[in-house]
């Protein structure tokens, strides 16, 4: 039932998004000046940068945005109003770094303080709940992930952020990070491949033999409880062994370091959420229509390849799902055993208490994770709505 | 079938570990240090026509050590005094001294895994104190024996240091017996890992007190942090001299290798290597330019 004003009754995620952005702005600093990579840095208030126009245009949007959080109930307007307040929050911290710039200071790092991140998840929060409310598509979904994404890369492209520490620590290592980038998202993926290619069959063989169920399902839940690092030692032993006493494994690039046991404790990782999925997705599939089939003459194989996967689809995609965020994130302990990605940024910024270099391999890792579960969750949701 | 598609699967997924027969594969470890280091030895063997492959910053020491023992790296920058935990001899009294310690590294590696040692550099990048430069000034400490007499005579030092540091018997216990001070519980700041840099941080920003920070002796950041590196004029501490190590496989098919790591190594003094460091931690260079300027300014690279 709607309401013929155009103001809206004040929804409790709206005040809780308004307060923390306005707790957040008062309290935390904007911006914090380092005089070297390594330094403490010293903490601008967005109030104490206020002569800048960049600073007075933010906060007279961030003053509209809480207002139509608020007060406005047209979900399109808010989602409109949120955008041009998150461009120009990154417009803002572009142009201050480059104004709080010592001039012609090469070693000195501007990094976003607590209020910029808690102002671009506020915001950030506001836009998803309009999109939410707005009730897309899945294709369309995809296709605003899409323009965000476009609108964070012409912002980064611009040179407009370069003043800021995080870029500086890009531009000093822009080809590794490419390379880096590559080797994460081909482990990410070539781990999900491999566990599809495993898990699938895995799980239909537990599905038509229930008593394996338990034990496959309690064994793979045994190893997902084994602490990811650990897990990469104890595979540098075995596959060490093995690629020094079996000729053909070290050819074909087994090594006890690197790619090979990170890839293996991947796939050992992703078994559970595939193999459980499929199942349990397998178990959603009406009996009685897996009976009128039967009835029909179909063969085993054609009730499973014509009925149960596509109708069980969904679930497994939901496994598969699950199993790229989770491979994105756990890449980055590769980096330690030689494994490469982006681990390599977070663990070296680590090692020298530069917190830049850490986001520098974090956010992309964030990045690439978000992504991929907004396209599978249009993938899902357009397959169940096809099929509803 | 299912061999040609395991086959494909692994090759494709593998590839990137793969090493290509003729090039050098130069690595190092994951920190600074390291990176430049690495960075060196690859730049100056491509100076002088050796092919390299780039694996630089692979992981931390275990992780190395393991890739040059299975034949997978063929050259990283490795410590003298790591020599004595790789083979478990790490009480021997030859690792105080850096001839001796060279040595028997050299010696060690050569038996058990035909891993050459080349020449070293002369700086000790061991474990060290230092103190605020505006605590060490007034009370002129400059050498660990200054320090023990200015602790004993109940100067406030606090000090941030890992749990190692202060449990193993060769380090803080060593320090204090021969120094002849006693940190009390109350002085100290125990973290969970080995990072000096964490602990130079605490010093400069004085957290929780500290002013006396566990570093390395050639960490980058102990300028920057306005900290002085107390001297260990009695010797306690083993020493780490960086050392370019190699397969012999790898140095018989390169000979000219020695020769051209040789007078680099030796011109890399703790206080060119705490520059260097430098540099890339606190200034944000890129470890291959900082390498690059070095050889270039030294004129090993033309």
């Amino acid at each position: 039932m709607e309401e013929t004003s155009a103001v809206r009754r004040l929804d409790r995620l709206g005040v809780v998004l308004v307060a923390g952005g306005i707790a957040a702005t008062a309290l935390m600093p904007f911006i914090y000046v380092k005089a070297n990579r390594i330094a403490a840095g010293k903490p601008m208030l967005l109030t104490q940068l206020l002569p800048q126009p960049s600073v007075i245009v933010l906060t007279l949007l961030l003053l509209l945005t809480a207002f139509a959080t608020l007060f406005l109930r047209n979900a399109l307007a808010r989602l409109a109003i949120a955008t041009l307040c998150l461009a120009s929050l990154i417009v803002a911290i572009g142009l201050v770094s480059t104004a709080a710039t010592p001039p012609g200071s090469t070693v000195a790092r501007l990094t976003p303080g607590g209020a910029f991140w808690a102002l671009f998840a506020v915001i950030g929060l506001v836009i998803s709940d309009a999109l939410v409310k707005i009730r897309l598509a899945p294709w369309m979904r995809v296709a605003v992930l899409a323009a965000y994404t476009a609108l964070l890369f012409i912002s980064l492209s611009s040179g407009l952020l370069d003043s800021l520490s995080i870029m500086k620590e890009f531009s000093t290592r822009a080809a590794q990070f490419q390379t880096e980038a590559i080797s994460h998202l081909l482990l990410a993926f070539g781990s999900l491949a491999v566990a599809i290619v495993l898990g699938l069959p895995l799980g239909i063989v537990c599905f038509w033999v229930p008593k394996l169920r338990g034990i496959v399902l309690q064994g793979l839940s045994l190893i997902q409880t084994i602490p990811s690092l650990a897990l990469f030692g104890i595979l540098m032993l075995p596959l060490g062994y093995l690629a020094t006493h079996v000729p053909l494994a070290a050819d074909l690039g087994i090594r006890g370091i690197g790619t090979a046991p990170a890839l293996i404790a991947l796939v050992l990782y992703s078994l559970l959420p595939i193999v459980a999925n499929a199942v349990v997705g397998l178990e959603g599939v009406d009996p009685s229509v897996r009976d009128a089939a039967a009835g029909m003459g179909l063969t085993r194989w054609q009730i499973l390849t014509g009925i149960d996967m596509p109708l069980a689809f969904p679930v497994i995609l939901t496994g598969i799902r699950i199993v790229l965020v989770q491979a994105i994130g756990m890449v980055t302990i590769a980096a330690l055993i030689g494994g490469g990605g982006f681990g390599i940024f977070i663990f070296q910024g680590l090692g020298q208490t530069a917190m830049d270099l850490v986001l520098l391999g974090a956010v992309p890792t964030v990045f690439f994770a978000f992504s991929s579960a907004v396209i599978l969750d249009a993938v899902i949701d357009s397959i169940r709505g096809s099929a509803a | 079938m299912l061999k040609k598609l395991a086959l494909a699967v692994s090759l494709s997924a593998f590839a990137a570990g793969a090493v290509q027969a003729a090039d050098i594969v130069v690595s190092s470890k994951i920190d600074t240090e390291g990176t430049l280091l690495g960075n060196v030895i690859a730049l100056a063997l491509e100076a002088n026509g050796i092919k390299t492959q780039d694996r630089i910053a692979l992981g931390a020491t275990p992780v190395v050590r393991k890739a040059i023992t299975a034949g997978e790296i063929d050259i990283y920058p490795e410590y003298t005094g790591n020599a004595g935990f790789f083979f478990n001899k790490a009480d021997d009294a030859a690792w105080k001294n850096i001839d001796q310690g060279y040595e028997l590294a050299k010696k060690l590696d050569y038996d058990a895994n035909k891993i050459v040692w080349l020449t070293p550099s002369p700086a000790n990048n061991t474990w060290a104190l230092a103190l605020r430069s505006d605590v060490a000034g007034p009370n002129k400490l400059k050498t660990l024996s200054d320090f023990g007499k200015w602790v004993a005579g109940g100067g406030a030092a606090k000090l941030a240091a890992s749990a190692e540091f202060v449990n193993s018997a060769g380090a803080l216990p060593a320090f204090q017996t021969t120094y002849g001070f006693q940190l009390k519980p109350d002085q100290l700041i125990v973290l969970s890992g080995g990072d000096t840099a964490a602990t130079i941080k605490a010093a400069a920003d004085q957290t929780n007190g500290v002013n006396t920070a566990m570093v390395y002796g050639t960490d980058g950041a102990i300028e920057a942090a306005e900290l002085t590196v107390l001297e260990d004029d009695k010797s306690v501490q083993q020493v780490y001299a960086p050392t370019p190590i190699i397969r012999e496989a790898v140095l018989k098919a390169n000979p000219k290798i020695e020769e051209i790591l040789s007078p680099i190594f030796k011109s890399l003094t703790a206080d060119e290597l705490r520059k260097l460091n430098a540099k890339i931690q606190v200034d944000g260079e890129p470890a291959k330019s900082v390498a690059e300027a070095y050889l270039k300014e030294k004129g090993f690279l033309k």
